[in-house]
């Protein structure tokens, strides 16, 4: 067992030398592509991969929203558009306002120029381009919370039509928009990049070097944010966004933060492509660029960095060359078989179609993708799949810090009612949780215990009060919840299921961690501290599991057992370092002996001094865990005392338990009494 | 034209538009109501259906404005190029659920919702590649026949758009409302597995809501060539964004609501390009996707369709 766990927190360390494995592949390839403009004479190989790196660096921004948080944008391009004409207007000859004295400090910066067209001194803005490469990404950022604060409240589907619209709008602006973009026609003379005096000009060798540097930044960046606090949190929200908010992520925030740093990566692109092609239309950035990058990434795997790249480079493979060479094929088989139908055939006019066919092929038969983002499912040893049903609670549990719970109620329940329509589902609801104490809610289906964890956890809205600890819950979003100390589990377990073990306990831990996306880009010790630390915890809590969890801590948890999946599902909730647990029939499914194992489990969590409320079905195992017991009915309290107590109670029987049960417990009463009063006799 | 002319005008060319927006919602409605799937593949399905209009037409010796009809033929010849548009699109509809959506249904995710993309641009390049890119002049063998009033003119054609909107509206009201399978549709819009266990074959409600959809969008199609006298291959996009909107603002799902939806944006159309210019009318109208979208989600109707969660 012990070996189980070592082996554990050795596997970083494994992963470690395969990320070094990795990284000399990375640089070979790096090599490869830095000499490959020696090797050839033929300049046109070259401005092709300069425009596949363009695609590839659009394609993996569009990654980051719809791959790692899970939001479609089919008008990614808008972002490219705007990061393009931010860089044309501020360098073209188009915008130029009278010269006045008041831009002297400008041209002393070199961001204008003084011109004389005939007509007076005018001013010519010669924007540089290494300097609109990060302003062009912050403008576009930008854009990105525009855009994408209104349609965060939007479920996924609808999100796709309305950044389908925006993406329609931009190019409309741009077209319309006469005095500033030049319309239709486009801007024309976008000055291109300059390093001192040297001009990159029509040659594509610069821009493709240019256009390395910017992918290797953007695949790196991808990287890092993907194995950070930010990425697992983007993920979570992809995989549940309930169970994500309740884990402690704020989904406006993360969702604005893959919109704006999605955005920023489409404008980074905007400034490299125009300041290439020297020119911005209206047409360059319409609905065939956005869903090209769609195809792109689901062709690559959506989600996976390499995968994306793949996918922009097979594209631009298809485009410039599959297409091009097959058609000579065919005409060259027509003027053998001497068919003028096959002779004047042109397979790039059918460029679209294919990636109509790929797009639907991919969705049929490959849905995640050429290079899919999870990773192989590591194989168990025979040792580590058996698990013998254990007793007497967790495994080095001496890992585990003990809570030190204030004399006192933890939590105060107050007269809380919720309404759905006219349904009353909670009526004017009383509880009280003194901390360390297990309180346990019971009652027939449908009689509002649900609704009252959801009631606490911000998931519905109350009236009434709710306090933990001192602070009011209601009205406070699930996270902040969350935050506050309170952790749960849900009745049909919510995990984040195309994500690892390891990676959903880590998700329970996001509220304690700090790490923002330039941490998580730069990775300075502080971070690394602080991941490795996660790290840690999380294997320690699963490790409590003993050899249940521990071997399948790389697997995803969509293939777990039922019952393993409840044990994640606690795992992600201690993650949080709660100080109440809220568990929503945790023993839901699980036969008599896995629910007698996770019943002393949760008594050696609240052993430890953790507070727990516990819905439950199973009446040992509320017998064996609660001090005490109240049972709701139709959304009112109608029992409230210590289990044994409840169980004797009138209403409680008829409502609850049943004819039968009562009968028996009256029949037991009954015998009892007859034996007392024949002691009493003797 | 005064002012008042001119309303009057912008009123009967944004009917017709209307005409044309309402049919195309309904398919968005129809599919999303009961597969909660917006389906991309409507938008091209409907520039299909222009096409083939346009090739029944053709075959029936209808080319650009030579041909002017009257009486019983000119009956004979708009009901059997309907008929057969709205026949040969439906079956498309019905072909695309078959074949390609049915084996993701089990799916969730966006899996499905991105193969309709996947879709729609093979439909947009089997017309670009086998008819071609540039705008085709559309066959309209009605008389010009127009009542002036004061300085509006009501022609013919306006009269016709709105006659085969309206019966195929009540048509498609009377099948969800009082037949046996409208019914098991609403059924299925409600809850699909419920619907299957009381015996409702899901099976061919989606197939049939597809078929309608489709349909509908190949009339929506014809009505675009009879209202434009042309059809181009991108004519789908802008059209079906616009219905899609239509649909929304409606209360997706609903199909009165569609209806309703497709003549208020029509209307907003036609009198936002008289008001401040056709090039906008586009971003206003995606403006009011999105505030209906954030202010109330909902639509005008309500929302009938699934909650999956």
């Amino acid at each position: 067992m012990a070996n189980a766990v070592i082996t554990m927190l050795n596997r970083p360390f494994e992963s470690w030398s395969q990320a070094k494995r990795q990284g000399w592949a990375t640089v070979l390839l790096a090599v490869v592509f830095a000499v490959y403009p020696f090797l050839t004479d033929d300049d046109s190989n070259i401005d092709t991969i300069a425009n596949a790196m363009s695609y590839a660096t659009l394609a993996l921004g569009l990654n980051i929203v719809v791959g790692f948080a899970g939001l479609l944008d089919l008008g990614y391009a808008a972002f490219f558009a705007i990061g393009a004409y931010y860089y044309g207007i501020f360098t073209a000859y188009q915008v130029m306002p009278h010269w006045s004295s008041g831009w002297e400090p400008l041209a002393f910066l070199g961001l204008v120029e003084k011109v004389n067209q005939g007509s007076g001194d005018l001013v010519h803005f010669t924007l540089s381009f290494w300097l609109a490469l990060p302003t062009g990404a912050l403008v576009a950022g930008f854009f990105g919370l525009m855009f994408g604060a209104p349609t965060l409240r939007l479920r996924g589907d609808y999100l796709a039509i309305v950044t389908l619209g925006f993406g329609e709008i931009v190019p409309i602006v741009a077209r319309n928009a006469d005095s500033i973009t030049n319309g239709a026609a486009g801007l024309n003379g976008v000055a291109g990049p300059k390093i001192g005096s040297y001009h990159f000009g029509v040659d594509a060798t610069p821009y493709y070097y240019v256009g390395m540097g910017l992918v290797a930044i953007l695949i790196f960046s991808s990287i890092r944010l993907r194995d950070s606090r930010i990425g697992r949190a983007w993920m979570a929200i992809r995989e549940d966004e309930t169970a994500a908010s309740a884990m402690g992520i704020n989904l406006r925030n993360f969702k604005l933060l893959a919109f704006a740093i999605g955005a920023s990566f489409s404008g980074f692109t905007g400034v490299f492509f125009v300041s290439k092609l020297q020119v911005a239309t209206p047409e360059m950035f319409n609905f065939s660029v956005s869903s090209m990058l769609i195809v792109m990434v689901v062709l690559g795997g959506m989600g996976s960095v390499w995968g994306v790249v793949v996918g922009a480079a097979l594209l631009q493979l298809l485009q410039t060359w599959i297409l091009p060479r097959s058609t000579d094929l065919v005409r060259y088989i027509g003027e053998s078989v001497g068919s003028d139908w096959l002779m004047s055939a042109d397979l790039v006019q059918w460029t679209q179609m294919f990636f109509g066919l790929i797009i639907v092929v991919m969705m049929l038969f490959r849905r995640d993708g050429l290079i899919p983002a999870t990773r192989a499912q590591p194989k168990l040893e025979l040792e580590e799949q058996h698990a013998d049903v254990k007793r007497g609670g967790f495994v080095n549990v001496d890992r585990i810090p003990r809570w030190n719970p204030q004399p006192g109620n933890a939590l105060e329940i107050k007269d809380v009612t919720v309404r759905f329509g006219g349904l009353v589902a909670l009526n004017k609801v009383n509880l009280t949780v003194p901390a360390g104490g297990v309180v346990a809610v019971i009652g027939p289906n449908g009689s509002g215990k649900s609704t009252l964890f959801n009631a606490i956890t911000g998931l519905v809205t109350a009236e009434g009060s709710i306090k933990f600890e001192g602070h009011e819950l209601i009205g406070l979003r699930p996270d902040e919840v969350l935050a506050k100390g309170v952790a749960r589990t849900f009745q049909n377990i919510r995990l984040f299921p195309k994500l690892t073990v390891l990676e959903n306990v880590l998700i329970g831990e996001h509220c304690r961690l700090k790490t923002g996306p330039a941490g998580a880009v730069l990775r300075p010790p502080s971070v690394r501290a602080e991941e490795k630390g996660a790290l840690r915890t999380a294997l320690d809590i699963i490790g409590l599991f003993g050899n249940r969890l521990t071997p399948r801590a790389n697997h995803t948890v969509s293939g777990l057992s039922y019952a393993n999946r409840r044990r994640v599902e606690i795992s992600r909730a201690l993650a949080s370092r709660p100080h109440i647990l809220l568990l929503d029939e945790p023993t839901a499914g699980m036969n008599p002996n896995e629910t007698l194992e996770l019943a002393e489990q949760i008594g050696e969590l609240n052993d430890m001094g953790l507070t727990i409320l516990i819905i439950e079905h199973k009446l040992d195992v509320v017998t064996r865990l609660a001090n005490r017991v109240t049972v709701l009915d139709h959304g009112d309290v109608i029992a409230e005392g210590t289990a044994n107590e409840v169980q004797r109670n009138e209403e409680v029987l008829t409502a609850y338990l049943g004819r039968a049960h009562r009968a028996k417990i009256e029949a037991q009463d009954a015998a009892e009494a007859v034996a007392a009063g024949g002691n009493a006799n003797g | 034209m005064t002012s008042g002319d001119l309303f009057l005008q912008q009123l009967i060319n944004g009917l017709n538009l209307g005409a044309m927006y309402s049919l195309l919602a309904l398919g968005f409605t129809l599919v999303y109501g009961i597969m909660e799937l917006i389906n991309f593949s409507h938008f091209n399905v409907f520039m299909v259906g222009a096409f083939i209009a346009l090739g029944v037409l053709k075959l029936m010796g209808m080319d650009g404005q030579t041909v002017i009809l009257s009486g019983l033929p000119l009956i004979g010849v708009i009901l059997v190029t309907f008929v057969v548009t709205m026949f040969a699109t439906g079956m498309i509809g019905v072909g695309i659920e078959r074949v390609l959506l049915r084996p993701l249904r089990a799916v969730t995710g966006p899996a499905a919702m991105i193969l309709t993309i996947g879709v729609s641009y093979i439909l947009f390049n089997i017309i670009l590649i086998g008819v071609g890119g540039d705008t085709r002049n559309f066959a309209n063998p009605l008389p010009s026949i127009t009542w002036a009033f004061g300085g509006a003119n009501l022609r013919l054609r306006d009269v016709l758009i709105w006659f085969i909107a309206i019966v195929l509206m009540l048509g498609l009201t009377y099948f969800v409302q009082y037949t046996k399978l409208g019914k098991g549709m609403r059924a299925t819009a409600q809850d699909p597995e419920a619907a299957r266990m009381m015996g409702v074959e899901v099976d061919s409600v989606v197939g049939l809501s597809f078929f309608i959809g489709s349909a509908l969008a190949g009339a929506s199609g014809l009505i675009f060539g009879l209202y434009y006298n042309y059809a181009k291959v991108d004519m789908g996009f802008s059209a079906g964004l616009r219905a899609f909107t239509a649909a929304v603002l409606g209360g997706i799902g609903n199909v009165p609501g569609a209806m309703l939806g497709g003549v208020l944006i029509g209307l907003i159309e036609s009198s936002s390009s008289q008001l401040i210019g056709q090039a906008w009318a586009d971003v206003i109208i995606f403006s009011i996707l999105v505030i209906v979208l954030v202010f109330r989600p909902a639509g005008l109707l309500g929302r009938q369709a699934p909650n999956k969660s």
